[in-house]
């Protein structure tokens, strides 16, 4: 039987990228030491796959098209799109999927999950996906079932319905008859702007939302970060706040345990997330 | 329909580099191209002529107050502008100004 041997929630700000190429500086420190810090923990959980929650920024999903979840089934799948490697420097890959626990994540041979996860047999990952593989797995050598979630094109799904996602996640992840060491990653952000009067300001747009993201994750608290993440008060927080809901998922897959380790790194470009729960 | 045009400039080499050569011609062939769409993934749309100008013209702030999606609108405006017209620092405190004015336009479709 498939385990879950442990959640995590990363930042995936591709400027993290592009500004640690060469060196450190020194309002990344923390989040460098971060990273080095889930690196190895991912080295020491060992997993046979990586599934990851991500939001697509409108490279495979758009307007024309848009699902609220979507599991990339795909024994491979592209990486990096091309305006990433001209904005972020990004190197386009290839990295393994899993395509056995795709479809029986996608509900085995009907869609029968309380969730009705749309698919992709072509996944094309971004950098919300790549950008924490790169850092959590520099090798690119765990395999990875996407899901893709919309985080960008209102309306979004609910608080409540990311978190019924990773409830769902963690059934069906646990009845997965096959043998594998499942990690659980999701990818996001706290305050963050983009596109708005408060992007680039040097720090984070809402200081108070960071403080009480990191509090509903370090006391396991699920009720009460679903009724304080409506639409309106992320938006208050930025207008790209909406990707915090990928951790109200990982929260949901650990079962509103308290997280082991809960941090809003802060760094010239708002405070960054970094979250582990242990599972055993 | 702008926000897919900013997206097909911001996500194609070949599109951004259309446009910023002739901004008229890449708007003119987006909405031909619009008329006769081939199926299933549709490429070109319609425009009004206000977002015609608009988009032409760089004018962030207006396409801001429009309702466009925020994300797709800077991923725009950095491709198109910089570093050709600005450099990120100076499209940074342009954009700010111009898009503060008017707040947090609903930018659901």
């Amino acid at each position: 039987m498939a385990e879950i041997v442990g959640v995590l929630g990363v930042t995936h700000n591709p400027l993290m990228w592009s500004n640690l190429r060469e060196s450190v500086p020194e309002d990344l420190v923390g989040v460098t030491a971060n990273f080095e810090r889930f690196r190895s923990i991912v080295t020491d959980l060992d997993p046979d796959v990586i599934v990851l929650i991500a939001s697509d920024h409108f490279h495979m999903l758009m307007m024309s098209n848009m699902p609220a979840f979507m599991i990339g089934k795909a024994p491979s799948m592209r990486a990096v799109h091309p305006n990433e490697v001209r904005q972020f420097g990004l190197t386009p890959s290839r990295i393994s999927g899993d395509a056995e626990l795709a479809v029986h994540l996608l509900g085995g041979g009907d869609l029968t999950q309380r969730i009705d996860f749309a698919f992709s047999d072509e996944p094309w990952l971004d950098h919300s996906s790549v950008i924490p593989l790169l850092f959590l797995t520099p090798g690119l050598d765990v395999p990875v079932v996407p899901i893709l979630t919309n985080c960008n094109a209102p309306p979004l799904p609910t608080a409540r319905r990311f978190a019924e996602l990773g409830t769902v996640l963690r059934e069906s992840i646990s009845s997965f008859r096959g043998e594998r060491r499942v990690l659980v990653v999701g990818s996001g952000h706290l305050a963050h702007e983009l596109g708005g009067p408060r992007q680039f300001l040097g720090t984070s747009p809402d200081p108070d939302f960071d403080r009480k993201a990191v509090s509903w994750m370090a006391s396991g608290d699920l009720d009460a970060v679903v009724d304080a993440t409506s639409f309106e008060r992320l938006t208050e927080a930025g207008n790209e706040s909406y990707q915090f809901l990928n951790f109200i998922t990982c929260l949901a897959v650990a079962q509103g345990r308290p997280a082991s380790f809960a941090e809003g790194t802060p760094t010239r470009f708002g405070n960054l997330p970094f979250f582990a729960w242990e599972t055993s | 329909m702008v926000n897919k045009l900013m997206w097909e400039v911001d996500r194609s080499d070949a599109s951004l580099s259309a446009f910023k050569t002739d901004p008229a011609a890449f708007l003119d062939d987006w909405v031909t191209i619009g008329q006769s769409p081939v199926s299933p993934y549709p490429e070109g749309g319609s425009l009004t002529a206000v977002e015609r100008d608009a988009l032409a013209a760089h004018d962030y702030g207006d396409l801001y107050a429009m309702g466009v999606n925020p994300f797709l609108l800077w991923q725009f405006a950095r491709s198109v502008s910089v570093p050709d017209e600005m450099t990120g620092d100076e499209l940074i405190s342009s954009f700010r100004e111009a898009v503060e004015p008017h707040g947090y336009p609903d930018f659901h479709t």
